[in-house]
């Protein structure tokens, strides 16, 4: 085979030439950043339909007491495959489409720094869920028995053990989770190595944008949390195929010690599915409130901060393991220790709206929801920190609604203000803004119709994961509730798609900066070209568009 | 206002006709497939798993192909019409704050009392607080213990349950309680009025005198029930909050006179970490003069 000394040239196309199948494999083939920074973000949205729907499912069996909506084992399924879902094949598929998308085009780059596993990444994150939703077809197995997984997303040793979970079922969710992983790993290393090595000249990291600084951390996170899970999910196939009993009690293994592996990734994941909420607000509130971040320094220390510390907090989820006093009580502390730069961020984003020309766009009034909401989770994060109160509630309805307060009125609204803020830029037409608020007030109200409720139903003593309940103990009004919430929510998440596909197909054509941003992908067209910039971009400030449009009061004399 | 069209250094445009970029190739996208069909031999046939290893051969060496010797390029031609708009320039500026003009403050606070005045003053004040509430005892109730064994009431379950007499009666664990829990809490919001009275544009002694005191009453007064149910239904409102008054307005009264401190808030990152260097540390007006 010759070696190819000189790069081929591109014929110029005229729109509209290319045939079915020549697209096609431009979606396919394609390694720019972009094409699939979006393929992370469409696929992740179709997930988010599915365990939406399951969701959905589950709450309408929850709705009355004695529900005949759905059997036992089918209820076990849904609640397994809808966590692991979000969690694998939406929040992480978010992550690396936003950083994948946003990354180079805010750091002046023409692509990531390693394109083809860019590309790799993203292929076997989609075929690892294919696989795992295989498992309602293949999880049988040859003797019949099992389906999709019905371990609970945290498939907890010794369920998972041959012993207890017959068929495929689990082996699907290992190597499903374990095969998507893969992507996760590739799509951190690259941002990583982009991050450090493809900055334009002038971006120094003191001038990175803060959505790249935390994007930074969290593929930091990743690459350091998802290991020990990998590392896991290996032994439990080692378990289950080569009998070598890592976790089967029954032969000498450790059931806590899966949920140490499990959790030593569990609990930095919540913050690796955070913090792209964290980076969307750190630049959807400046632009709307036309200030600068406030403490941008302070907000930078506050992500590293957090990224440490949540690697020291993961017992946090073991309390009830019965732990030593004194494992509780360093557990307890380091999950309160982290709720002070969490603190930090939550008042720098409304001091940087203090004071502000506030424009509420859809985007902001999305991060406004997102400063209520994880607001509330954190405290009831703080509250289920303190080990006795744990105790009380572990495993209720309450822990349920705190990390849905985290994930979706945290990271989900969170989500939604970055596509409507970067939509323009991405698909170069306007969101409909009188859709957008349809969507966010009937997704609110939704949302906190749900989720309020659910706190008191485990107060009261409601245990999550049970398929159903007797009447006469106090659950039933706020599971009523709750449910009522799912309707507007789905409402909402109605106008979204009829929006995209709306302002897609024929919405208004967005100019090439039409927020008057402050960060390099406005300085490029709408959608940026293959190459992002005809000339790499060299900057001076934190706010390189700022400088341009007024040098007479560049950011730079300041900085 | 735009006034005027610039092309910023992100618009200039290129003298070249095409830019290099990654070629397209689907060598890594069959290796995932194949990768996968490797794992999803496990599950379903191995039979599965073999056409999984072949396919993740074969696209490894595409891929290696396609990076070595060397990495596959194409020239991918610029698009005049994909170019950006120009940048506008905006000729309004921004006006900056700058500490202490026309009265505001970039930051604040700018100064603060210091600690130990928060203390002392939190002291004095929980002192005449605890006057006036060891007199409304004595006068109501006939007893100066009264009031502080209802204040150790607080820590100590048993007072709830005692009778009118015990009240009355001296009791040494409940007075040392009692001591210390008002020491202590006089000392801290003592010192949260040093830290937050210069944080007030104006009517400081207003607010840490009278609105302080009073939100403090509606707070505990709301609170009280369930902390301390025996004491929040013996409780006198009046001689509750007069007391509060008293602490707000003799303690607020103390720190306000003590000689404020300048904070390090203005200062950079360097200044505060001492760092002594030229140019490290601009040159203050004062320090000018």
């Amino acid at each position: 085979m010759a070696a190819i000394d000189y790069p081929l040239q591109r014929p110029k196309a005229e729109p509209g030439e290319f045939s079915f199948s020549e697209t096609l494999y431009k979606w396919v083939a394609t390694v720019d950043h972009k094409r699939l920074g979006l393929m992370y973000v469409a696929s992740a949205l179709i997930f988010l339909i599915v365990a939406g729907i399951m969701a959905t499912v589950m709450r309408v069996q929850l709705m009355f007491p004695n529900g005949h909506v759905v059997g036992p084992d089918t209820f076990n399924r849904l609640f397994t495959m809808h966590g692991t879902s979000m969690v694998f094949l939406v929040g992480m598929p978010m992550v690396a489409g936003f950083a994948n998308y946003l990354v180079p085009l805010m750091i002046g780059a023409r692509d990531m720094a390693f394109p083809r596993l860019n590309s790799f990444g993203f292929w076997i994150f989609l075929l690892g869920g294919l696989l795992l939703y295989y498992s309602y077809l293949g999880g049988g197995g040859l003797s019949g028995d099992g389906s999709a997984p019905d371990v609970g997303w945290f498939a907890y040793a010794p369920l998972t053990e041959r012993g207890f979970s017959r068929g495929h079922s689990s082996d699907y969710w290992a190597l499903g989770v374990l095969v998507s992983g893969f992507g996760s790993i590739a799509s951190a290393i690259n941002v990583i190595a982009t991050t450090f090595c493809m900055r334009c000249p002038g971006m120094t990291l003191k001038r990175m944008p803060m959505f790249v600084w935390v994007m930074l951390i969290d593929s930091w996170l990743i690459v350091v949390a998802l290991p020990p899970l990998s590392a896991a999910q290996v032994m439990l196939l080692l378990d289950r195929y080569l009998g070598a009993n890592f976790f089967n009690t029954q032969n000498g293994g450790s059931a806590v010690l899966w949920q140490h592996y499990f959790w030593i990734f569990g609990h930095p994941e919540v913050y690796i599915l955070i913090f792209p909420a964290f980076a969307i607000l750190s630049e959807v509130i400046p632009i709307f409130s036309r200030k600068p971040l406030f403490g941008r320094p302070a907000m930078v220390a506050a992500v590293v901060a957090i990224g440490f510390i949540s690697l020291g907090v993961w017992a946090h989820h073991m309390f009830a393991v019965g732990m030593t006093s004194w494992s509780n009580t360093f557990f307890a502390a380091s999950s309160m220790l982290v709720g002070i730069p969490t603190g930090i961020k939550i008042f720098n984003w409304t001091a940087t709206m203090y004071g502000g020309r506030l424009r509420f766009t859809t985007a902001l009034l999305f991060c406004c929801g997102f400063l209520f909401q994880f607001l509330l989770a954190g405290l009831t994060g703080i509250m289920l920190a303190v080990a006795p109160f744990d105790w009380q509630l572990h495993d209720s309805y309450f822990v349920v609604a705190h990390f849905h307060f985290t994930l979706v009125g945290g990271l989900v609204f969170g989500l939604f203000a970055g596509m409507y803020y970067w939509f323009p830029k991405a698909i170069g037409k306007m969101l409909d803004e009188t859709l957008g608020k349809w969507h966010f007030w009937l997704f609110c109200i939704g949302f906190n119709l749900t989720f309020i409720p659910l706190h008191f139903a485990g107060m009261l003593g409601m245990p999550r994961r049970i398929y159903t309940y007797a009447p006469g103990r106090g659950w039933e009004l706020w599971n009523f509730v709750a449910t009522i919430g799912v309707f507007f929510q789905i409402a909402g998440i109605l106008f979204f798609i009829y929006n995209v596909l709306r302002s897609t197909l024929r919405g208004q054509p967005a100019t090439d900066d039409p927020w008057d941003g402050w960060t390099l992908e406005w300085a490029t067209s709408s959608p940026p070209p293959e190459y992002n910039f005809e000339k790499l971009p060299v900057v001076r400030s934190s706010r390189p568009l700022w400088d341009l449009k007024h040098p007479q009061d560049p950011d730079w004399k300041w900085e | 206002m735009t006034d005027e069209l610039h092309h910023g250094e992100a618009g200039e445009r290129s003298e070249g006709a095409h830019i290099q970029l990654p070629a397209p190739t689907f060598w890594p996208m069959v290796f995932a497939f194949g990768l996968t069909l490797l794992f999803a031999g496990l599950v379903t046939h191995w039979a599965v798993g073999v056409v999984g290893f072949v396919i993740t051969f074969r696209a490894a060496l595409g891929w290696w192909h396609n990076v070595i010797p060397h990495e596959e390029h194409e020239e991918v031609p610029i698009e005049p019409e994909l170019r950006p708009a120009p940048i506008l320039v905006e000729t309004r500026s921004v006006v900056r704050l700058r500490a202490g003009e026309q009265g505001h403050r970039q930051r604040v606070p700018e100064e603060v009392h210091p600690y130990s005045a928060g203390l002392w003053g939190g002291l004095i004040g929980g002192a005449v607080m605890a006057a006036l509430a060891c007199l409304y005892g004595l006068f109501a109730q006939h007893s100066i213990w009264y009031p502080v064994n209802l204040l150790a009431g607080v820590v100590i379950p048993g007072m709830g349950s005692a009778t009118l007499e015990q009240l009355r009666a001296f009791n040494g664990l409940a007075f040392i309680a009692a001591l210390v829990g008002h020491i202590c809490i006089s000392g801290l919001m003592g010192i949260v009025y040093a830290v937050m009275l210069p944080m007030f544009p104006k009517y400081a002694p207003f607010w840490a005198g009278i609105l302080m005191p009073l939100f403090w009453s509606g707070l505990v007064a709301t609170t009280l029930n369930v902390i301390d149910p025996a004491m929040n239904g013996r409780i006198n409102w009046l001689w509750f909050v007069i007391c509060q008054l008293a602490f707000g307005l003799v303690g607020g009264y103390f720190i306000a006179r003590s000689t404020s401190i300048k904070t390090m808030q203005s200062w950079t990152l360097a200044e505060r970490a001492f760092v002594e260097a030229p140019g490290v540390r601009p040159v203050r007006e004062d320090e000018e003069k």
